[in-house]
């Protein structure tokens, strides 16, 4: 498969903070990539430098061949690339309808556009209950599932996924990982960061180890699970 | 004071307070918006106005423009002008520093060079009247008098708010503004042009100002200090909670009934004290305004 994604020495600052430095990774189109390491160890700046919001100091980032690191965020997303941020990053005082109407922003295929937000309703009954609530007033896990939705709705080639587990019951994690499962026969492609390592490895076929803005270690999702060190720290036995 | 005072001078007020009103209204929409969509209050609002009316003034008395174009025209000045300050000046203070305070100068900036220019071309030194859109003749609503300009002023205001909420509220370019107000991150992962909405919303303050400027300038006499009207806009913004576009329409109206009534019943020298009152009053009954949400706390 050719790859959809690719990062190659990717470096990136807040000030004088330098949040990444070289940091080279690449997603398989039709796969699922993990992104794991603690905190602050650049997961999410590599996910905003991907969409855009953070600025790339050096390095390229290649989107389906075409390099993406000075595009501005709005053509990243028509491109395909969608992010579902960490936290409860909801439109808050619009209903979840109107949520999920902003997800299709940049779409001029309105037809369309209605039958994925049907599809959508399907894959996430509870969010159709809720389509006039205000987003704010949701459950942290209905708010979690609004936000795939919402990035759903752009029809994206490739979905970031920033801490979908963060949060969650163990449950609702289940069903989120799940759903992202189904997604990705469904043929998406996605990267997905975590810090709940265990489902991350279970659910992606290879993975990366982010620790202080540096990759550390990365390999088949298969076999980092049995890797002694990987498992003492990100394991936790 | 009689009774039958007391009622004429209530009715009066009313009257001439919505008027005066609506055109706070404006402006508080026009400072409302901006703030909503970049937490920046804009320090040049008032001039915007001034400057507006003046452009109005140039083309329609220097130029011998006909109403019909002064008008769309000094409109369109002030969307651009106003469009572009945010592109040009705002966006690479923004990225130079992003602290807010840093583009809270830069609008004062704006301020003093639009009023130092006006100084500079001559025109603001004599003050000038507008003439008006139309004859004034005297009208009784009631008992109170009103000429025809005042409900040419009121209904004005009144549909170019309408609109107003309506682009806000239904059309797609109204949805992404609000997305901005509420979360510039998330709406940047949907795909919305930050730059694109700044622009929009800050031409459509400027442009709202231009429209009360027209509304205005026939009423008062015109000089290069006249933006001190936005006194009263702020007034009316804080009234109504600062970050509610209803807020600052209903605090809009609240301003102009109540300068009136402390004009009509204190002493017209108390007028200028009233937006102050108004201001301390509601700050001290409901510290968030009248129509200021709850007071959210921001995760950190
Ligand atoms: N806006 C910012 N300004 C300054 N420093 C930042 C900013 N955002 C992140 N950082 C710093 O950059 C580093 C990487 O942060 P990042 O958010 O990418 O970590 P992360 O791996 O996503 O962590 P977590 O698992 O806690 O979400 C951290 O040291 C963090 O403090
Ligand atoms: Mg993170």
């Amino acid at each position: 498969m050719p790859d959809l994604l690719e990062l190659t020495g990717v470096s990136a600052s807040y000030g004088r903070i330098q949040a990444l430095s070289g940091v080279s990774l690449s997603v398989p189109e039709g796969s699922i990539v993990a992104l794991l390491g603690s905190n602050g160890a650049g997961k999410t700046t590599t996910l905003n430098a991907i969409s855009r919001l953070v600025p790339v100091q050096s390095g390229n980032i290649r989107f389906d061949g075409k390099p993406i690191e000075s595009m501005a965020s709005h053509r990243v997303v028509e491109g395909g690339v969608v992010q579902v941020p960490e936290g409860r990053e909801v439109f808050r005082d619009m209903s979840v309808r109107e949520n999920l109407e902003m997800g299709a922003y940049r779409r001029k295929d309105p037809k369309s556009v209605r039958a994925d937000f049907e599809r959508i309703l399907d894959y996430f009954p509870k969010l159709r209950e809720r389509l006039q609530q205000r987003a704010g007033t949701l459950s942290g896990g209905e708010q979690q599932m609004l936000l795939i939705g919402r990035a759903l709705m752009a029809r994206p080639r490739l979905l970031l996924l920033d801490e979908p587990s963060l949060g969650l019951s163990p449950v609702l994690v289940q069903q989120i990982f799940g759903f992202i499962d189904r997604l990705n026969k469904d043929g998406l492609t996605i990267l997905l960061v975590e810090q709940n390592a265990a489902v991350a490895l279970s659910t992606s076929s290879y993975a990366y180890i982010l620790e202080n803005g540096e990759l550390a270690l990365q390999g088949a999702s298969k076999e980092l699970r049995h890797d002694d060190s990987v498992r003492r720290t990100y394991l936790g036995h | 004071m009689t009774i039958d005072v007391v009622f004429l001078f209530l009715q009066q007020g009313v009257a001439s307070g919505l008027v005066i009103g609506s055109v706070y209204a404006l402006i508080a929409l026009a400072i409302v918006v901006i703030f909503k969509t970049s937490e920046v209050p804009n320090f040049s609002q008032g001039e915007m106005v001034m400057a507006a009316g003046y452009i109005a003034l140039y083309l329609l008395v220097f130029r011998s423009m006909p109403l019909w174009i002064v008008m769309p025209a000094t409109i369109l000045a002030a969307y651009a002008g106003a469009a572009l300050f945010r592109r040009l000046v705002l966006n690479q203070v923004a990225r130079a520093n992003g602290s807010p305070v840093n583009l809270v100068i830069a609008t004062l900036g704006l301020s003093y060079v639009l009023r130092g220019f006006v100084r500079q071309t001559g025109f603001g030194d004599t003050p000038r009247s507008f003439p008006p859109v139309i004859e004034p003749q005297s009208i009784m609503i009631g008992q109170a008098a009103v000429t025809t300009l005042d409900l040419v002023i009121l209904t004005t205001a009144v549909l170019v708010m309408a609109a107003f909420f309506w682009m806000f509220k239904y059309t797609k370019i109204g949805r992404a503004m609000r997305a901005v107000g509420m979360n510039p991150k998330a709406a940047q992962l949907v795909g919305v042009d930050l730059t694109r909405i700044h622009m929009i919303v800050w031409g459509l303050s400027g442009g709202i100002s231009a429209i009360a400027a027209l509304l205005i300038s026939p009423k008062v006499l015109m000089t290069a200090d006249m933006g001190s009207i936005v006194t009263m806009g702020f007034a009316a913004a804080i009234v109504g909670g600062f970050t509610s576009l209803p807020g600052a329409v209903v605090g809009g109206f609240l301003i102009g009934i109540i300068e009136n009534f402390v004009g009509l019943f204190i002493s017209s020298r108390a007028i200028v004290l009233a937006p102050f009152v108004a201001i301390m009053l509601v700050l001290v009954i409901r510290p968030q305004g009248l129509f200021g949400g709850r007071v959210e706390i921001k995760k950190v």
